[in-house]
């Protein structure tokens, strides 16, 4: 059984960068993608529009994945493609792996684990529409699979549900590709996707946002004839008297992404509701040892270029802990259980990455990455130590569908271990 | 009985455009009413208790064209002038299981179905529950076959290769002072009904069992002969291991008509020509009144009762380990038991099913307010259970008779005809023994006109393709090392390899769709429902069948995937 440092899960954006930068700290890296090719979901992200804040230019998704991917080849970094994870097991120095590919049973042993498992897009049973199951209906992501890497057109005349990233990206492929995008339905009254998409996808083209409105059934027996949209009442129900009926071909979906996290869980790591990802600390470090967790899988980021810097924390911080966890091994006969303090995010915040801080020397620069719930065209970021404000930052035009970054040296506060942190955004006027 | 009695009853609840009439054997109600649930109350008001008698619905629904059958688009002449020995119409779990075991015979059987795939109607969409027989009344044929059934339920899918989990079943009760009751009624089903080994479990052995249940149940029901099966696998492994035997199957086949002389059935006519069968089998589910009407001798009526069940992420499967439900004295308890959570033998949840009376008999379109009721009533069973665990929802349609009772018997009027009808719950449980029974029935018939011989090469055991992931390491290593396609994962939610889904494309029937291939195999079943290996699956297909994906359909004709290809780039030729 080959035996490593780190072991990184998932062979996208997020894990290449995991890979790298834990190899840079000189672990010995092993990666293991399920998929024929390196580049994960960014092999069929031929859109522009990738890198703008890491590289300050905007490449397509295979464009900006073949950097790392050089870089990856360049250190010549163990790896095994088209390869599947299929157990995972917590041993005393670190996990057993259980895996299949075309040459048989594999089983693999790391002192960590680095998640870069992505996520998967919500189904049209999940957000409850009913009626027949013909052809024609399937989620953005998988119309992206077909268009762009099998060349295959799935939708003729069709209706976009949801006004996810992926959806309106669709939008623009499918019209370009000489479909006929009738409009696209967003449940919320405000979009779920980028404003530049909406811009740069909807506006450009002349395709309908139709906001406060869904798809409630879908008709046909074997091809998708039509589809019923209704307006929702201020509860999200759809009004029985706005039903109306329009004809088409398919039914594409962003309705939602969920992080991958049904491998995690088997290793008993605790998921966080609003995230959907793993509870993490500002190591990116689960609540499992020697677990560490980055990209989409932690949470669902807006743009990759978070998700690589994630995977880059989660990598460094996982060869760190392979050496250091030999280290204490030594000294106390065993791994000592740092003292970690969860943070409060109230409401105002849809959710707040990392969950925790671990207190050592090294927290000192920590990356969050967080979301507004509301729309606000001002508001402040505070963070509160005990009750007392130690940091506040003022944005403009927080919005839900865009993550906001912010890295914080916390070396200057006297974080103890039944300290209380509170996080909040107040909105303008408030303070 | 008298019949002026019933059409007075008649009169008194839905007037005077409804009358009945008693001939040969059978009760015709007939007239019209403005509603189905009127249709149904009147024809269920005339059944009557004495075996054999059928009620027959003639009452027309006011301003209601009740759809057509639907029949494939296909037409050519791959049947045409075959003389089988027998003719099955249906390929359920009825018509495959009877298949099977009539392959035990040197005979030449065929088996229709008008869908592209077996088990597409009721067998396809039930709960997969192997029933236990305790809430049926002795005397009816359901009663007679469930235990029957039951019992043959491991040696068959041992046979043929499927897997069966005898989980157990508990009926769960919040009321202590129900106690005595319940008691006196498990009493006699043991004793009486030969229901042998149901019992009671007090309230510790109970949550022993199931941790997980309401709280509040002083007791339960407890049946460990009840168990699950996936009811279309049993279906399609039936049919496969009749193949196998020479029977011979041909999908997207509809019966359109039949020519019947001097009481016989001479041709039957379908899309793809007419055949000469010696004698037919009517396992046609929701349509076996219409067949029975084509040959001459409907004397029995369906009506159809539809059902929806959910299935929950196999992450919510620890909930419930068997077969749970909850029984309260309100509900109704007529004609189910109010659904129940199932633990799969796949390991997920599967929630349902409810009951509605329905004349649509091919409406297989789900409702939320169907699923919603379910819910709220199977909190009660086990309260952490969650609509959010959901990953899909099917709806089946049960041919029910009104007698509420299955019709196997030869043809009234019509000589070589066998009826397997009115097969509802629990017909899945019921259809090994159903199919035993229908074998010795056609043998005996056609025995009067010639020597019928045993099939001396009869293979009982499907030769099943391998499931990777229940295999040992070193038994899948082993696979892997002759066929690596075996280690290249498709389906990452149900772990399914491309070569499992290549041997599905080379099994006894194959059915190169996409829900064909889910059904013997299960990729898209996982919860991302496909959305990752669609494209994958689509092209295995495409790739084996040697078709463009394009031709690559989900189920049925016209349900092609794709509609074409993208625009060419630049400097790509346009062809």
């Amino acid at each position: 059984m080959k035996t490593y440092d780190v072991i990184v899960i998932g062979g996208g954006p997020a894990g290449l960068a995991a890979a790298v930068s834990a190899d840079k700290k000189g672990a010995s890296v092993f990666l293991i993608e399920r998929e024929a090719r390196l580049g994960g979901i960014l092999k069929q992200c031929i859109h522009d529009g990738f890198g703008l804040i890491r590289f300050g230019e905007k490449l397509s998704g295979p464009e900006y994945v073949e950097r790392f991917i050089k870089e990856f080849r360049e250190r010549e970094i163990d790896h095994s493609l088209l390869t599947f994870v299929t157990e995972m097991k917590r041993t005393d120095g670190g996990f057993v792996l259980k895996a299949v590919n075309r040459r048989g049973v594999q089983e693999y042993c790391a002192k960590a684990l680095v998640l870069a498992t992505g996520c998967r897009e919500r189904t049209a049973k999940q957000v409850q529409i009913h009626g027949t199951r013909p052809a024609g209906i399937m989620t953005a992501g998988t119309a992206q699979h077909f268009v762009n890497l099998q060349g295959k057109m799935p939708a003729g005349k069709c209706v976009i549900l949801g006004s996810g990233d992926i959806g309106l990206i669709m939008a623009r492929r499918l019209t370009l590709e000489g479909a006929e995008v009738l409009g696209v339905y967003e449940v919320k009254p405000t979009p779920s996707g980028l404003t530049r998409n909406i811009v740069q996808c909807l506006d450009d083209y002349g395709i309908p946002l139709h906001l406060s409105h869904t798809v409630t059934r879908v008709f046909g027996e074997q091809r998708l004839t039509a589809v019923e949209v209704a307006e929702v009442d201020s509860n999200m129900k759809p009004v029985e008297a706005t039903k109306k009926r329009v004809a088409c071909d398919s039914l594409i979906l962003s309705v939602g992404l969920i992080p991958e996290n049904e491998m995690a869980e088997k290793l008993g790591v605790r998921l966080d509701a609003r995230t959907k990802g793993p509870v993490c600390d500002n190591r990116f470090m689960t609540e499992t040892e020697g677990v560490f967790s980055c990209g989409n899988a932690l949470h669902v980021n807006d743009l990759v270029d978070y998700v690589s810097e994630s995977g880059e924390l989660a990598g460094a911080a996982a060869a760190e802990f392979t050496r250091r966890g030999a280290d204490t091994v030594t000294k106390q006969g065993k791994n000592s259980r740092a003292v970690s303090v969860e943070l409060k995010p109230d409401t105002s915040l849809q959710y707040l990455v990392p969950q925790k801080l671990t207190l050592s020397d090294e927290l000192k620069q920590v990356v969050f990455y967080f979301r507004s719930r509301e729309v606000l065209s001002a508001g402040t970021l505070v963070f509160l130590l005990n009750g007392k404000e130690i940091f506040h930052k003022k944005y403009r035009n927080l919005k839900p569908p865009e993550m906001e970054r912010l890295e914080l040296d916390l070396s200057t506060f006297k974080i103890e271990k039944d300290s209380r942190i509170e996080i909040a955004i107040r909105k303008e006027g408030d303070i | 009985m008298n019949v002026n009695v019933l059409q007075k009853k008649l009169h008194k609840h839905f007037g005077e455009s409804v009358s009945v009439r008693i001939e040969n054997r059978c009760i015709i109600v007939s007239g019209h009413l403005d509603s189905w649930d009127k249709i149904v109350a009147a024809c269920s008001m005339c059944v009557n208790k004495k075996p054999g008698m059928h009620v027959v619905n003639d009452i027309r629904l006011d301003g209601v064209t009740i759809p057509e059958m639907r029949i494939p688009d296909v037409k050519d002449d791959s049947l045409d002038k075959k003389k089988p020995d027998v003719l099955i119409i249906g390929g359920g779990i009825s018509g495959a299981s009877i298949a099977r075991e009539l392959s035990k015979w040197k005979l030449d059987i065929l088996l229709v179905d008008k869908e592209a795939d077996l088990a597409v109607q009721a067998s396809g969409r039930n709960d997969g529950e192997v029933h236990p027989g305790v809430d049926l009344n002795r005397g009816s044929l359901k009663q007679h076959y469930v235990l029957k059934g039951n019992r043959m339920f491991g040696r068959v899918c041992k046979e043929l290769s499927v897997p069966f989990d005898r989980c157990g079943q508990y009926v769960g009760f919040t009321g202590k002072w129900m106690y005595p009751l319940i008691w006196a009624y498990v009493w006699q089903r043991r004793h009486i009904c030969k229901v042998k080994d149901t019992r009671i479990l007090k309230r510790d052995e109970l949550f022993r069992r199931e941790p997980n249940l309401n709280p509040e149940f002083q007791f339960a029901i407890f049946n460990p002969s009840a168990g699950c099966v996936c009811p279309y696998g049993l279906t399609i492994a039936y049919g496969e291991n009749a193949v196998e035997n020479g029977a011979k199957v041909s999908l997207n086949t509809a019966v359109l008509g039949m020519e019947v002389k001097n009481a016989k059935i001479r041709s039957v006519t379908t899309n793809r020509g007419t055949v000469y069968p010696k004698i037919v089998i009517n396992a046609a589910g929701v349509f076996a009144e219409d067949v029975a009407k084509m040959a001459g001798d409907r004397f029995y009526s369906i009506h159809p009762r539809k059902g929806t069940n959910s299935i929950l992420d196999k992450k919510s499967g620890s909930l419930v380990k068997g077969i749970a439900s909850i029984k309260t004295l309100n509900q109704n308890t007529k004609h189910t038991k109010g659904g129940g959570i199932l633990h799969t033998v796949h390991d997920n949840l599967l929630v349902g099913p409810n009951a509605v009376e329905t004349y649509e008999k091919e409406n297989f379109a789900t409702e939320q307010g169907s699923i919603d009721a379910v819910f709220e009533k199977q909190k009660l069973t086990a309260g952490a259970l969650s609509k959010r665990d959901i990953i899909t929802y099917f709806t089946g349609v049960r041919p029910a008779t009104f007698e509420e009772d299955f019709v196997i018997e030869k043809g009234r009027r019509t000589k070589n005809l066998i009826h397997c009808a009115g097969i509802q719950s629990p017909g899945l449980t019921t259809a090994p023994a159903v199919a035993l029974d229908i074998e010795k029935m056609v043998v005996k018939e056609l025995s009067k006109s010639r020597k019928v011989e045993r099939n001396r090469d009869f293979q009982p055991v499907r030769k099943a393709a391998p499931v990777l992931n229940r295999l040992s390491d070193e038994e899948r290593n082993r696979l892997i090392q002759e066929n690596p396609n075996y280690g290249e994962i498709v389906c990452r939610c149900e772990e399914i390899s491309k070569g499992e889904i290549l041997d599905a494309l080379k099994s006894p029937i194959p059915v190169p769709t996409i829900d064909g291939i889910k059904k013997r195999v299960r990729p898209g079943m996982g919860r991302c429902q496909g959305g990752f290996c669609m494209p994958l699956v689509t092209k295995i297909i495409s790739e084996y069948e040697q078709i463009p994906e394009e031709k690559v359909r989900k189920a049925g004709a016209g349900s092609e995937i794709l509609l074409r290809e993208t625009k060419p780039g630049k400097g790509e030729a346009v062809s």
